[in-house]
């Protein structure tokens, strides 16, 4: 359920997205920032659902206000001539990471425990 | 329930994420900056990037800008010129109607009374008068004097040289002996103009005036301080 209607937004948005006009290159590294905050927080989202502590607060929160503090940092290290946004990626991508990693293990797990119950019966089966 | 709300909030997060990153794709590759190879690279790519947009619109500004400069200018080389010719011509009138100081070459006339009668019998031939002094200043005019003045009065077009019993008036300032005409003007043309055999000054140094002519290189003249009026006169339109 949930992976379908992701998938269903993210064609809708590439479609979209492939039509709508071009932004300026100025600003250009605020959007991928802010990219990789939303990016997070979806990832975000997905392990909190498969540990069933979902929070719609504290998930909407999160993607408009990690997208915002991003574009914030990026634009003071630009007045700063220090390359904030990098910590963002790093931080950002991190969590990413440990993320996929968790929803990874959860899958994983659940497909092994899937497959030994199946050899398990099927074990049961050739023995009878 | 609870999941379908996750399932079409997440829905909607990707789908804005998409966008997002379509929207920074078709950014990234119209701006035609693929990544580079060293970091510095990148960061110059940037930068011309910038300065590109920066310049495009700095140009365009200037472009509206110069048109209005070139309204501006036209119309102050409009003014310009006019108040230029203004003033060129007024300097020209002014100087026309003796309302400046003028300097120049020219004569310096010196006329005093005779200190002996020469002729007894009619002792008043031997004054200098007011006629003598409008003589003087005819020849002179004739001799194509370009500015007049005796003892300080500019001879202008309302002047008049009038008589006031022991006195003479000139521009209603009374003046007396000895008179003192500077002219500017040729100085050949107007001594020679004065001087020649049968001439004004002739008669008056027969009447045993005191005549004294002296060529000069730079002679002032005093402006008139009079006021033109017009009363009865008008422009013919």
């Amino acid at each position: 359920m949930i992976y379908i209607s992701i998938i269903i937004g993210c064609i809708l948005g590439a479609i979209i997205g492939m039509n709508t006009p071009v932004i300026s290159y100025t600003y250009s590294s605020y959007l991928a920032i802010a990219i990789i905050a939303a990016l997070d927080t979806v990832f975000g989202g997905i392990t909190s659902v498969i540990k069933k502590n979902f929070d719609l607060k504290i998930f909407l929160s999160g993607f408009f206000g990690n997208a915002i503090l991003s574009i914030a940092l990026t634009y003071l290290g630009e007045r700063l001539n220090v390359d904030i946004y990098l910590a963002a990626v790093v931080v950002f991508v991190g969590r990413m990471f440990t993320n996929l990693a968790i929803i990874r293990r959860h899958y994983v797990d659940k497909w092994t425990n899937k497959f030994a119950e199946m050899s398990h019966k099927n074990k049961k089966e050739v023995k009878e | 329930m609870q999941e379908k709300k996750i399932a079409a909030l997440l829905g909607i997060m990707c789908f804005l994420l998409t966008v997002g990153i379509c929207i920074q794709m078709r950014t990234v590759t119209s701006t035609a900056s693929r990544m580079g190879r060293t970091y510095a690279e990148n960061e110059l790519r940037d930068s011309v990037l910038k300065w590109k947009e920066k310049y495009d619109l700095a140009y365009d500004n200037l472009e509206t800008k110069e048109s209005k400069l070139e309204k501006l200018r036209e119309s102050a080389s409009k003014s310009s010129e006019t108040s230029e010719n203004v003033k060129t011509d007024l300097g020209k009138n002014n100087m026309a109607l003796g309302l400046t100081e003028v300097i120049g070459k020219g004569i310096t006339i010196t006329l005093k009374d005779a200190e002996v009668a020469i002729n007894k019998l009619d002792l008043s031939s031997s004054l200098v008068h007011y006629s003598d002094l409008i003589e003087v200043a005819n020849a002179l005019k004739n001799a194509g004097a370009e500015a007049i003045s005796i003892n300080g009065e500019r001879i202008v077009n309302p002047t008049a040289i009038a008589c006031a019993g022991n006195i003479i008036k000139i521009n209603n300032e009374k003046v007396g002996v000895p008179f003192v005409i500077n002219a500017i003007g040729s100085p050949e043309k107007l001594y020679g103009a004065l001087t020649m055999l049968g001439g004004y000054i002739d008669k008056l140094k027969d009447d045993g005036v005191t005549v004294d002519i002296e060529k000069k290189d730079s002679i002032t003249i005093p402006k008139y301080d009079g006021v033109y009026k017009f009363e009865y006169a008008k422009v013919v339109e």
